[in-house]
Protein backbone atom coordinates (compact mmCIF):
# COMPACT_ATOMS: atom_id res chain seq x y z
CA UNK A 1 0.00 0.00 0.00
CA UNK A 2 2.52 2.32 0.95
CA UNK A 3 4.26 1.43 -2.13
CA UNK A 4 1.00 2.54 -4.63
CA UNK A 5 1.38 5.99 -2.37
CA UNK A 6 4.44 6.76 -3.43
CA UNK A 7 4.68 5.34 -7.29
CA UNK A 8 1.25 7.82 -7.26
CA UNK A 9 2.97 10.55 -5.51
CA UNK A 10 6.26 10.61 -7.91
CA UNK A 11 4.10 10.09 -11.12
CA UNK A 12 2.04 13.51 -9.96
CA UNK A 13 5.43 15.42 -9.15
CA UNK A 14 6.33 14.03 -12.65
CA UNK A 15 3.27 15.75 -13.78
CA UNK A 16 3.73 18.91 -12.76
CA UNK A 17 7.48 18.93 -13.55
CA UNK A 18 8.13 17.42 -16.35
CA UNK A 19 6.33 20.05 -18.79
CA UNK A 20 9.22 22.79 -17.08
CA UNK A 21 11.70 20.34 -18.34
CA UNK A 22 10.93 19.86 -21.57
CA UNK A 23 10.64 23.48 -21.73
CA UNK A 24 14.36 23.88 -20.31
CA UNK A 25 15.43 21.03 -22.66
CA UNK A 26 14.15 22.33 -25.80
CA UNK A 27 14.91 25.89 -25.63
CA UNK A 28 18.91 24.62 -25.43
CA UNK A 29 18.62 22.54 -28.64
CA UNK A 30 19.83 23.15 -31.83
CA UNK A 31 17.15 25.10 -34.34
CA UNK A 32 15.76 23.07 -36.95
CA UNK A 33 16.40 19.33 -35.71
CA UNK A 34 14.05 16.79 -36.44
CA UNK A 35 11.89 15.24 -33.33
CA UNK A 36 10.79 11.19 -34.31
CA UNK A 37 10.52 9.75 -30.55
CA UNK A 38 9.60 10.74 -27.40
CA UNK A 39 13.48 11.22 -26.09
CA UNK A 40 14.82 13.09 -29.10
CA UNK A 41 13.48 16.21 -27.17
CA UNK A 42 15.87 15.40 -24.88
CA UNK A 43 19.34 14.67 -26.68
CA UNK A 44 21.73 16.89 -27.68
CA UNK A 45 23.54 18.22 -29.53
CA UNK A 46 22.56 21.51 -27.68
CA UNK A 47 23.29 25.19 -27.95
CA UNK A 48 22.69 28.67 -26.58
CA UNK A 49 23.05 30.25 -29.93
CA UNK A 50 19.05 31.07 -29.65
CA UNK A 51 19.50 32.28 -26.51
CA UNK A 52 21.99 35.17 -27.71
CA UNK A 53 19.51 35.58 -30.73
CA UNK A 54 16.71 36.66 -28.70
CA UNK A 55 18.70 38.52 -25.91
CA UNK A 56 20.24 40.66 -28.79
CA UNK A 57 17.29 40.50 -31.73
CA UNK A 58 13.96 41.12 -29.35
CA UNK A 59 12.62 43.69 -26.68
CA UNK A 60 12.13 40.35 -24.71
CA UNK A 61 14.86 41.71 -22.05
CA UNK A 62 13.14 44.62 -21.50
CA UNK A 63 9.78 43.03 -20.91
CA UNK A 64 11.40 41.08 -18.48
CA UNK A 65 12.28 44.41 -16.70
CA UNK A 66 8.80 46.34 -17.71
CA UNK A 67 7.46 43.26 -15.50
CA UNK A 68 9.29 43.64 -12.47
CA UNK A 69 9.22 47.32 -12.63
CA UNK A 70 5.74 47.85 -12.51
CA UNK A 71 4.83 44.92 -10.61
CA UNK A 72 6.79 46.54 -8.14
CA UNK A 73 5.91 49.51 -8.46
CA UNK A 74 1.95 48.45 -8.01
CA UNK A 75 2.92 45.82 -5.04
CA UNK A 76 4.56 48.57 -2.96
CA UNK A 77 1.46 51.11 -3.41
CA UNK A 78 -1.41 49.16 -3.08
CA UNK A 79 -0.16 47.78 -0.17
CA UNK A 80 0.77 50.98 1.25
CA UNK A 81 -2.57 52.97 0.44
CA UNK A 82 -4.48 49.91 1.11
CA UNK A 83 -2.66 49.80 4.95
CA UNK A 84 -3.13 53.34 5.10
CA UNK A 85 -7.17 53.15 4.83
CA UNK A 86 -7.02 49.75 6.85
CA UNK A 87 -5.36 52.37 9.72
CA UNK A 88 -8.12 54.75 9.24
CA UNK A 89 -10.89 52.40 9.17
CA UNK A 90 -9.45 50.37 12.21
CA UNK A 91 -8.16 52.89 14.76
CA UNK A 92 -9.43 56.25 13.92
CA UNK A 93 -12.74 57.10 15.59
CA UNK A 94 -13.76 59.39 12.90
CA UNK A 95 -17.52 60.15 12.21
CA UNK A 96 -19.47 58.06 8.76
CA UNK A 97 -16.71 55.45 9.42
CA UNK A 98 -19.64 52.38 9.11
CA UNK A 99 -20.75 54.11 5.33
CA UNK A 100 -17.14 54.40 4.58
CA UNK A 101 -16.42 50.62 5.04
CA UNK A 102 -19.72 49.15 3.25
CA UNK A 103 -18.37 52.16 0.44
CA UNK A 104 -15.32 50.20 0.35
CA UNK A 105 -16.75 46.59 0.77
CA UNK A 106 -19.25 47.23 -2.04
CA UNK A 107 -15.52 47.10 -4.31
CA UNK A 108 -15.31 43.72 -3.15
CA UNK A 109 -18.22 42.80 -5.88
CA UNK A 110 -17.20 44.50 -8.72
CA UNK A 111 -14.75 42.58 -10.64
CA UNK A 112 -12.13 44.45 -12.66
CA UNK A 113 -12.99 42.37 -15.63
CA UNK A 114 -16.34 44.46 -15.57
CA UNK A 115 -15.12 47.38 -15.73
CA UNK A 116 -12.36 47.35 -18.41
CA UNK A 117 -14.63 48.34 -21.18
CA UNK A 118 -15.52 52.05 -19.38
CA UNK A 119 -12.09 52.09 -17.93
CA UNK A 120 -10.43 52.66 -21.22
CA UNK A 121 -12.76 55.50 -21.59
CA UNK A 122 -11.31 56.99 -18.83
CA UNK A 123 -7.61 56.49 -19.37
CA UNK A 124 -8.06 57.55 -22.77
CA UNK A 125 -9.63 60.82 -21.03
CA UNK A 126 -7.26 61.15 -18.88
CA UNK A 127 -4.58 60.37 -21.35
CA UNK A 128 -2.96 57.46 -19.45
CA UNK A 129 -2.79 55.10 -22.51
CA UNK A 130 0.27 53.92 -23.16
CA UNK A 131 1.83 54.71 -20.27
CA UNK A 132 3.71 53.15 -17.26
CA UNK A 133 1.33 55.50 -14.93
CA UNK A 134 -1.63 54.30 -16.78
CA UNK A 135 -0.41 50.56 -15.77
CA UNK A 136 0.19 51.47 -12.32
CA UNK A 137 -2.45 53.81 -10.94
CA UNK A 138 -5.03 52.03 -12.48
CA UNK A 139 -4.09 48.59 -10.66
CA UNK A 140 -3.53 50.35 -7.08
CA UNK A 141 -7.41 49.94 -5.59
CA UNK A 142 -7.70 46.87 -3.49
CA UNK A 143 -10.77 46.89 -1.30
CA UNK A 144 -10.13 43.30 -0.72
CA UNK A 145 -6.56 43.96 0.52
CA UNK A 146 -8.14 47.02 2.62
CA UNK A 147 -10.70 44.84 4.35
CA UNK A 148 -8.07 42.03 4.85
CA UNK A 149 -5.63 44.23 6.36
CA UNK A 150 -8.42 46.12 8.48
CA UNK A 151 -9.00 42.16 10.12
CA UNK A 152 -5.30 42.51 11.15
CA UNK A 153 -5.13 45.81 12.46
CA UNK A 154 -8.42 45.29 14.30
CA UNK A 155 -6.68 42.55 16.35
CA UNK A 156 -3.91 44.92 17.65
CA UNK A 157 -4.18 45.87 21.17
CA UNK A 158 -5.36 49.51 22.02
CA UNK A 159 -2.97 49.91 25.06
CA UNK A 160 0.25 49.72 22.32
CA UNK A 161 -1.54 52.69 20.74
CA UNK A 162 -2.20 54.77 23.99
CA UNK A 163 1.29 54.08 24.77
CA UNK A 164 2.55 55.63 21.84
CA UNK A 165 0.23 58.63 22.58
CA UNK A 166 1.67 58.91 25.93
CA UNK A 167 4.90 59.70 24.70
CA UNK A 168 3.76 62.42 22.28
CA UNK A 169 3.53 59.98 19.29
CA UNK A 170 0.69 60.86 16.66
CA UNK A 171 -1.18 58.67 14.11
CA UNK A 172 1.83 58.32 11.68
CA UNK A 173 3.86 57.60 14.54
CA UNK A 174 1.29 54.93 15.62
CA UNK A 175 1.17 53.63 11.77
CA UNK A 176 4.71 53.33 11.14
CA UNK A 177 5.84 52.08 14.69
CA UNK A 178 2.98 49.66 15.77
CA UNK A 179 0.74 49.33 12.65
CA UNK A 180 3.24 48.14 10.19
CA UNK A 181 5.61 45.84 12.11
CA UNK A 182 3.18 44.45 13.90
CA UNK A 183 0.88 42.72 10.80
CA UNK A 184 4.48 42.25 8.60
CA UNK A 185 2.80 38.50 8.05
CA UNK A 186 -0.42 39.68 6.59
CA UNK A 187 1.69 42.43 4.73
CA UNK A 188 3.43 40.30 2.65
CA UNK A 189 0.91 38.14 2.05
CA UNK A 190 -0.90 41.05 0.22
CA UNK A 191 2.23 42.19 -1.40
CA UNK A 192 2.35 37.99 -2.77
CA UNK A 193 -1.33 37.99 -3.98
CA UNK A 194 -0.71 41.72 -5.47
CA UNK A 195 2.42 41.20 -6.83
CA UNK A 196 1.50 37.49 -8.81
CA UNK A 197 -1.70 39.42 -9.77
CA UNK A 198 0.33 42.30 -11.65
CA UNK A 199 2.62 40.20 -12.77
CA UNK A 200 -0.69 38.04 -15.04
CA UNK A 201 -1.87 41.04 -15.59
CA UNK A 202 -3.11 40.34 -19.21
CA UNK A 203 -6.59 42.06 -20.19
CA UNK A 204 -5.33 45.70 -19.38
CA UNK A 205 -1.84 46.27 -21.16
CA UNK A 206 -3.46 44.19 -23.98
CA UNK A 207 -5.90 47.03 -24.17
CA UNK A 208 -3.50 50.19 -23.26
CA UNK A 209 -0.79 49.74 -24.72
CA UNK A 210 0.37 49.89 -28.32
CA UNK A 211 4.16 50.64 -27.93
CA UNK A 212 6.08 47.73 -27.76
CA UNK A 213 8.85 49.31 -25.39
CA UNK A 214 6.11 49.43 -22.67
CA UNK A 215 4.93 46.36 -23.05
CA UNK A 216 4.71 43.55 -20.25
CA UNK A 217 5.66 39.85 -20.23
CA UNK A 218 1.95 38.47 -20.98
CA UNK A 219 1.23 40.91 -23.80
CA UNK A 220 4.88 40.95 -25.35
CA UNK A 221 5.61 37.08 -25.46
CA UNK A 222 2.32 36.84 -27.76
CA UNK A 223 3.89 39.08 -29.97
CA UNK A 224 6.90 37.30 -30.21
CA UNK A 225 5.24 34.04 -30.31
CA UNK A 226 3.24 34.44 -33.68
CA UNK A 227 6.65 35.22 -35.52
CA UNK A 228 8.26 31.83 -35.05
CA UNK A 229 7.08 28.78 -37.03
CA UNK A 230 9.86 26.47 -37.89
CA UNK A 231 10.24 24.98 -34.66
CA UNK A 232 9.89 25.30 -30.87
CA UNK A 233 13.15 26.12 -30.15
CA UNK A 234 12.94 29.87 -30.03
CA UNK A 235 9.37 29.96 -28.59
CA UNK A 236 10.67 27.75 -25.48
CA UNK A 237 13.55 30.08 -25.52
CA UNK A 238 11.44 33.39 -24.97
CA UNK A 239 9.37 31.15 -22.13
CA UNK A 240 12.70 29.96 -20.56
CA UNK A 241 14.17 33.52 -20.56
CA UNK A 242 10.75 34.99 -19.22
CA UNK A 243 10.46 32.63 -16.38
CA UNK A 244 14.55 32.13 -15.21
CA UNK A 245 13.82 35.57 -13.29
CA UNK A 246 10.90 34.83 -11.26
CA UNK A 247 11.29 30.85 -10.97
CA UNK A 248 15.05 32.59 -8.83
CA UNK A 249 12.75 34.55 -6.61
CA UNK A 250 10.40 31.73 -6.16
CA UNK A 251 13.53 29.89 -5.04
CA UNK A 252 15.13 32.33 -2.52
CA UNK A 253 11.34 33.20 -0.97
CA UNK A 254 9.56 29.79 -1.56
CA UNK A 255 8.74 30.10 2.60
CA UNK A 256 7.58 33.33 2.55
CA UNK A 257 5.34 33.10 -0.11
CA UNK A 258 3.72 29.67 0.83
CA UNK A 259 3.18 31.01 4.31
CA UNK A 260 1.84 34.59 2.73
CA UNK A 261 -0.86 32.14 0.68
CA UNK A 262 -1.28 30.25 3.41
CA UNK A 263 -2.59 33.29 5.60
CA UNK A 264 -4.65 34.70 2.94
CA UNK A 265 -6.66 31.37 3.24
CA UNK A 266 -7.07 31.85 7.10
CA UNK A 267 -8.45 35.13 7.03
CA UNK A 268 -10.30 35.07 3.83
CA UNK B 1 -13.05 71.20 17.21
CA UNK B 2 -11.28 67.67 18.01
CA UNK B 3 -13.93 65.94 16.42
CA UNK B 4 -13.42 66.90 13.35
CA UNK B 5 -9.48 66.99 13.11
CA UNK B 6 -9.97 63.47 14.11
CA UNK B 7 -12.08 63.28 10.72
CA UNK B 8 -9.36 65.39 9.01
CA UNK B 9 -6.99 62.56 9.90
CA UNK B 10 -8.91 59.66 9.20
CA UNK B 11 -9.10 61.23 5.57
CA UNK B 12 -5.69 62.13 5.02
CA UNK B 13 -5.20 58.14 5.46
CA UNK B 14 -7.97 57.42 3.22
CA UNK B 15 -7.55 59.64 0.43
CA UNK B 16 -4.88 58.11 -1.24
CA UNK B 17 -6.73 55.31 -1.60
CA UNK B 18 -10.25 56.64 -2.18
CA UNK B 19 -8.83 58.60 -5.32
CA UNK B 20 -7.65 55.43 -7.15
CA UNK B 21 -10.79 53.54 -6.27
CA UNK B 22 -12.87 56.21 -7.20
CA UNK B 23 -11.31 56.64 -10.30
CA UNK B 24 -10.57 53.87 -11.39
CA UNK B 25 -13.36 51.42 -9.82
CA UNK B 26 -16.46 53.64 -9.08
CA UNK B 27 -16.26 56.45 -11.75
CA UNK B 28 -15.40 53.57 -14.97
CA UNK B 29 -18.54 51.79 -13.09
CA UNK B 30 -20.79 54.72 -13.74
CA UNK B 31 -19.65 55.38 -17.34
CA UNK B 32 -19.93 52.37 -18.15
CA UNK B 33 -23.64 52.85 -17.64
CA UNK B 34 -23.57 55.94 -19.30
CA UNK B 35 -21.59 54.12 -22.47
CA UNK B 36 -24.49 51.17 -22.44
CA UNK B 37 -27.07 53.68 -23.39
CA UNK B 38 -25.10 54.86 -26.31
CA UNK B 39 -23.75 53.92 -29.29
CA UNK B 40 -20.11 54.71 -28.55
CA UNK B 41 -16.54 53.83 -30.95
CA UNK B 42 -13.40 53.92 -29.93
CA UNK B 43 -12.82 57.27 -31.04
CA UNK B 44 -15.81 59.17 -29.12
CA UNK B 45 -19.62 59.11 -27.85
CA UNK B 46 -21.91 59.22 -31.37
CA UNK B 47 -25.24 58.83 -30.47
CA UNK B 48 -27.99 57.95 -27.73
CA UNK B 49 -30.01 54.97 -28.17
CA UNK B 50 -31.80 53.96 -25.24
CA UNK B 51 -32.28 50.42 -24.40
CA UNK B 52 -30.98 49.30 -27.50
CA UNK B 53 -27.92 47.88 -26.48
CA UNK B 54 -29.48 45.91 -23.97
CA UNK B 55 -32.08 44.43 -26.27
CA UNK B 56 -29.52 43.64 -28.96
CA UNK B 57 -27.70 41.98 -26.02
CA UNK B 58 -30.58 39.40 -25.02
CA UNK B 59 -31.35 38.83 -28.22
CA UNK B 60 -27.80 38.06 -29.49
CA UNK B 61 -26.98 34.46 -29.92
CA UNK B 62 -23.36 34.61 -30.13
CA UNK B 63 -23.30 36.43 -26.48
CA UNK B 64 -25.15 34.11 -24.81
CA UNK B 65 -23.56 30.98 -26.69
CA UNK B 66 -20.11 32.57 -25.18
CA UNK B 67 -21.85 32.67 -21.42
CA UNK B 68 -22.49 29.25 -22.45
CA UNK B 69 -18.61 28.53 -23.03
CA UNK B 70 -17.52 30.51 -19.67
CA UNK B 71 -19.96 28.27 -18.01
CA UNK B 72 -18.83 25.17 -19.11
CA UNK B 73 -15.07 26.26 -18.35
CA UNK B 74 -16.59 27.51 -15.16
CA UNK B 75 -18.00 23.42 -14.82
CA UNK B 76 -14.73 21.69 -16.12
CA UNK B 77 -12.60 23.43 -13.98
CA UNK B 78 -14.20 24.01 -10.42
CA UNK B 79 -15.23 20.48 -9.25
CA UNK B 80 -11.55 18.96 -10.69
CA UNK B 81 -9.85 21.63 -8.98
CA UNK B 82 -11.05 21.37 -5.71
CA UNK B 83 -10.64 16.93 -5.93
CA UNK B 84 -7.00 17.63 -7.28
CA UNK B 85 -5.91 20.40 -4.94
CA UNK B 86 -7.21 18.35 -1.93
CA UNK B 87 -5.50 15.31 -3.42
CA UNK B 88 -2.02 17.30 -3.87
CA UNK B 89 -1.92 18.01 -0.30
CA UNK B 90 -2.66 14.89 1.05
CA UNK B 91 0.55 13.82 -1.12
CA UNK B 92 2.46 16.45 0.17
CA UNK B 93 1.22 16.36 3.42
CA UNK B 94 2.35 12.68 4.12
CA UNK B 95 5.60 11.83 5.89
CA UNK B 96 8.57 11.43 3.19
CA UNK B 97 11.96 12.33 2.40
CA UNK B 98 10.35 14.02 -1.21
CA UNK B 99 7.72 15.99 1.21
CA UNK B 100 9.58 19.48 0.23
CA UNK B 101 9.89 18.35 -3.54
CA UNK B 102 6.52 17.67 -3.88
CA UNK B 103 5.26 21.11 -2.34
CA UNK B 104 7.33 22.79 -4.78
CA UNK B 105 6.55 20.68 -7.64
CA UNK B 106 2.92 21.17 -7.23
CA UNK B 107 3.45 25.01 -7.03
CA UNK B 108 5.92 25.90 -9.25
CA UNK B 109 3.86 26.06 -12.22
CA UNK B 110 1.64 28.63 -10.39
CA UNK B 111 3.59 31.74 -10.89
CA UNK B 112 4.89 31.38 -14.24
CA UNK B 113 3.67 34.01 -16.88
CA UNK B 114 0.02 33.57 -17.76
CA UNK B 115 1.11 33.96 -21.49
CA UNK B 116 4.14 31.12 -20.93
CA UNK B 117 2.08 28.65 -19.68
CA UNK B 118 -0.41 29.20 -22.35
CA UNK B 119 1.88 28.88 -25.09
CA UNK B 120 3.73 25.48 -23.25
CA UNK B 121 0.21 24.35 -23.71
CA UNK B 122 -0.47 24.93 -27.29
CA UNK B 123 2.86 23.55 -27.98
CA UNK B 124 2.09 20.35 -25.91
CA UNK B 125 -1.09 20.40 -27.45
CA UNK B 126 -0.02 20.07 -30.94
CA UNK B 127 -0.14 17.00 -33.06
CA UNK B 128 2.35 15.75 -35.00
CA UNK B 129 4.95 17.68 -33.17
CA UNK B 130 3.64 18.18 -29.95
CA UNK B 131 4.82 16.66 -26.91
CA UNK B 132 1.62 15.17 -25.26
CA UNK B 133 0.83 13.20 -28.22
CA UNK B 134 4.66 11.76 -28.38
CA UNK B 135 4.16 10.79 -25.01
CA UNK B 136 0.56 9.21 -25.99
CA UNK B 137 2.87 7.28 -28.57
CA UNK B 138 5.82 6.61 -26.79
CA UNK B 139 3.45 4.77 -23.88
CA UNK B 140 1.85 3.00 -26.64
CA UNK B 141 -1.29 4.37 -25.72
CA UNK B 142 -1.67 6.04 -28.61
CA UNK B 143 -1.06 3.79 -31.79
CA UNK B 144 1.89 4.63 -34.54
CA UNK B 145 0.80 7.04 -37.38
CA UNK B 146 -2.57 8.32 -35.32
CA UNK B 147 -2.64 11.64 -33.58
CA UNK B 148 -5.29 13.54 -31.54
CA UNK B 149 -6.29 16.90 -32.54
CA UNK B 150 -6.45 18.69 -29.31
CA UNK B 151 -7.35 21.99 -30.31
CA UNK B 152 -9.43 21.90 -33.55
CA UNK B 153 -12.06 19.42 -31.87
CA UNK B 154 -14.23 21.58 -29.96
CA UNK B 155 -14.63 18.67 -26.69
CA UNK B 156 -10.98 18.10 -26.84
CA UNK B 157 -10.25 21.96 -27.47
CA UNK B 158 -12.26 22.16 -23.83
CA UNK B 159 -10.02 19.56 -22.27
CA UNK B 160 -6.96 21.11 -23.27
CA UNK B 161 -7.41 24.46 -21.70
CA UNK B 162 -8.55 22.68 -18.37
CA UNK B 163 -6.00 21.00 -18.57
CA UNK B 164 -3.51 23.69 -18.57
CA UNK B 165 -5.49 25.65 -16.62
CA UNK B 166 -5.61 22.91 -13.89
CA UNK B 167 -1.75 22.70 -14.04
CA UNK B 168 -1.00 25.95 -13.98
CA UNK B 169 -3.27 27.68 -11.43
CA UNK B 170 -3.66 24.25 -8.98
CA UNK B 171 -1.06 25.53 -7.03
CA UNK B 172 -2.44 28.69 -4.84
CA UNK B 173 -5.70 26.10 -4.02
CA UNK B 174 -3.30 23.11 -2.99
CA UNK B 175 -1.44 25.26 -0.69
CA UNK B 176 -4.21 26.65 1.41
CA UNK B 177 -5.37 23.24 1.28
CA UNK B 178 -2.39 21.91 2.64
CA UNK B 179 -2.18 24.32 5.73
CA UNK B 180 -5.52 23.71 6.39
CA UNK B 181 -4.42 19.72 6.67
CA UNK B 182 -1.52 21.06 8.69
CA UNK B 183 -3.71 22.41 11.13
CA UNK B 184 -5.99 19.65 12.08
CA UNK B 185 -4.47 19.09 15.53
CA UNK B 186 -2.91 15.51 15.39
CA UNK B 187 -4.78 14.26 18.77
CA UNK B 188 -8.17 14.05 16.86
CA UNK B 189 -6.67 11.70 14.20
CA UNK B 190 -4.96 9.80 17.13
CA UNK B 191 -7.88 9.33 18.89
CA UNK B 192 -9.88 8.59 15.93
CA UNK B 193 -7.09 5.29 15.85
CA UNK B 194 -7.72 4.43 19.16
CA UNK B 195 -11.48 3.73 18.24
CA UNK B 196 -10.46 2.15 15.48
CA UNK B 197 -11.25 4.14 12.49
CA UNK B 198 -9.33 3.05 8.98
CA UNK B 199 -7.89 5.83 7.28
CA UNK B 200 -10.18 6.17 4.55
CA UNK B 201 -12.91 6.69 7.09
CA UNK B 202 -10.29 9.42 8.81
CA UNK B 203 -10.76 11.41 5.91
CA UNK B 204 -13.94 11.33 4.66
CA UNK B 205 -15.07 11.83 8.52
CA UNK B 206 -12.21 14.21 9.63
CA UNK B 207 -9.90 15.76 6.97
CA UNK B 208 -12.67 16.79 4.54
CA UNK B 209 -15.40 18.03 7.30
CA UNK B 210 -12.60 19.88 9.04
CA UNK B 211 -11.53 22.12 5.40
CA UNK B 212 -15.23 22.99 5.40
CA UNK B 213 -15.13 26.64 5.33
CA UNK B 214 -11.83 26.23 2.98
CA UNK B 215 -13.48 24.39 0.54
CA UNK B 216 -16.44 27.00 0.69
CA UNK B 217 -13.95 29.68 0.37
CA UNK B 218 -11.98 27.94 -2.76
CA UNK B 219 -15.33 27.30 -4.18
CA UNK B 220 -16.86 30.73 -4.50
CA UNK B 221 -13.22 32.32 -5.41
CA UNK B 222 -12.73 29.65 -7.97
CA UNK B 223 -16.41 30.18 -9.64
CA UNK B 224 -15.68 33.70 -9.29
CA UNK B 225 -12.51 33.60 -11.27
CA UNK B 226 -13.32 31.09 -13.78
CA UNK B 227 -16.09 33.08 -15.29
CA UNK B 228 -13.36 35.90 -15.85
CA UNK B 229 -11.14 33.62 -18.04
CA UNK B 230 -9.82 34.83 -21.41
CA UNK B 231 -5.84 34.60 -21.79
CA UNK B 232 -5.28 30.62 -21.89
CA UNK B 233 -8.03 30.19 -24.59
CA UNK B 234 -6.88 33.18 -26.32
CA UNK B 235 -3.54 31.63 -27.02
CA UNK B 236 -4.46 28.58 -27.31
CA UNK B 237 -7.32 28.33 -29.13
CA UNK B 238 -7.91 31.68 -29.99
CA UNK B 239 -11.82 31.20 -29.07
CA UNK B 240 -12.10 28.22 -31.81
CA UNK B 241 -12.85 26.16 -33.31
CA UNK B 242 -15.15 28.08 -34.93
CA UNK B 243 -16.16 30.32 -31.78
CA UNK B 244 -17.11 27.19 -29.95
CA UNK B 245 -14.46 27.85 -27.12
CA UNK B 246 -15.01 31.70 -26.92
CA UNK B 247 -15.54 33.06 -23.56
CA UNK B 248 -17.45 36.39 -22.30
CA UNK B 249 -14.43 38.46 -22.59
CA UNK B 250 -13.42 37.19 -25.46
CA UNK B 251 -16.55 38.54 -26.75
CA UNK B 252 -16.96 41.71 -24.99
CA UNK B 253 -13.21 42.11 -25.85
CA UNK B 254 -14.17 41.69 -29.95
CA UNK B 255 -16.89 44.01 -29.72
CA UNK B 256 -15.62 46.79 -28.19
CA UNK B 257 -12.27 46.92 -29.73
CA UNK B 258 -12.76 44.63 -33.18
CA UNK B 259 -16.26 45.97 -34.08
CA UNK B 260 -15.28 49.02 -32.56
CA UNK B 261 -18.17 48.83 -30.75
CA UNK B 262 -17.94 49.87 -26.95
CA UNK B 263 -20.89 51.22 -25.97
CA UNK B 264 -22.38 47.40 -26.95
CA UNK B 265 -19.26 45.73 -24.87
CA UNK B 266 -19.87 47.91 -21.97
CA UNK B 267 -23.56 46.87 -21.58
CA UNK B 268 -22.08 43.39 -21.54
CA UNK B 269 -19.74 43.78 -19.10
CA UNK B 270 -23.00 45.36 -17.05
CA UNK B 271 -24.26 41.88 -17.57
CA UNK B 272 -21.32 39.94 -16.27
CA UNK B 273 -21.01 41.98 -13.76
CA UNK B 274 -24.65 41.10 -12.84
CA UNK B 275 -23.96 37.25 -13.46
CA UNK B 276 -21.43 37.26 -10.47
CA UNK B 277 -23.43 39.64 -8.50
CA UNK B 278 -25.89 36.81 -8.43
CA UNK B 279 -23.46 34.15 -7.96
CA UNK B 280 -21.81 36.12 -4.94
CA UNK B 281 -25.45 36.74 -3.29
CA UNK B 282 -26.31 33.16 -3.32
CA UNK B 283 -23.08 31.72 -2.25
CA UNK B 284 -23.65 34.40 0.57
CA UNK B 285 -26.57 32.97 1.42
CA UNK B 286 -25.94 30.07 0.92
CA UNK B 287 -22.60 30.67 3.21
CA UNK B 288 -25.29 31.89 5.86
CA UNK B 289 -27.72 29.56 6.52
CA UNK B 290 -24.96 26.28 6.66
CA UNK B 291 -23.51 28.43 9.44
CA UNK B 292 -26.94 28.89 11.35
CA UNK B 293 -27.91 25.29 11.37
Amino acid sequence: MKWVYRIISVIAACVFLVPLVWMLVVSIKQEGMKVSGLFDWFTPPYSLAVYGQIISGTKLMQWVWNSFFVAGVVTVLTVLVAAMAAYALSKIPFRFKAIMFFFILAGLLVPGEATIIPLYQVAKDMHLLNSYQGLIVTALASPMAVIVLKGFFDGIPNDLIESVQMDGGGVWKIFAVIMLPLTRPALASMAILTFIGSWNNFLWPFLSLTNDKLFTLPMGIPTLMSQYSEDYVKPMVVNTLSSIPIIILFVIFERQIIKGISLSGIKG
Amino acid sequence: MKKLRIDLQALIFLLPFLIVYVLFTIWPMIKGAQMSFYKWTLIRKMKYVGWDNFQRMFHDDQFWAAVWHSTIFVFLTTPTMIVLAIALALIANRKSKLQKLYRSAFFLPSILSVSVASYLGLFMFQPYTGFINGILHGLGILAEGKEIFWLTEPSLAWIAVAALTLWWTVGFNFILYLSAMQEIPDEIYEAASLDGAAKGQMFWRITLPMMNSITRMILMLQIIASYKVFMQIYIITGGGPLDSTRPIIQYIYQSGFKKNDLGYAATMSYMLFAILLVLSIIQYIVNNRKEAA
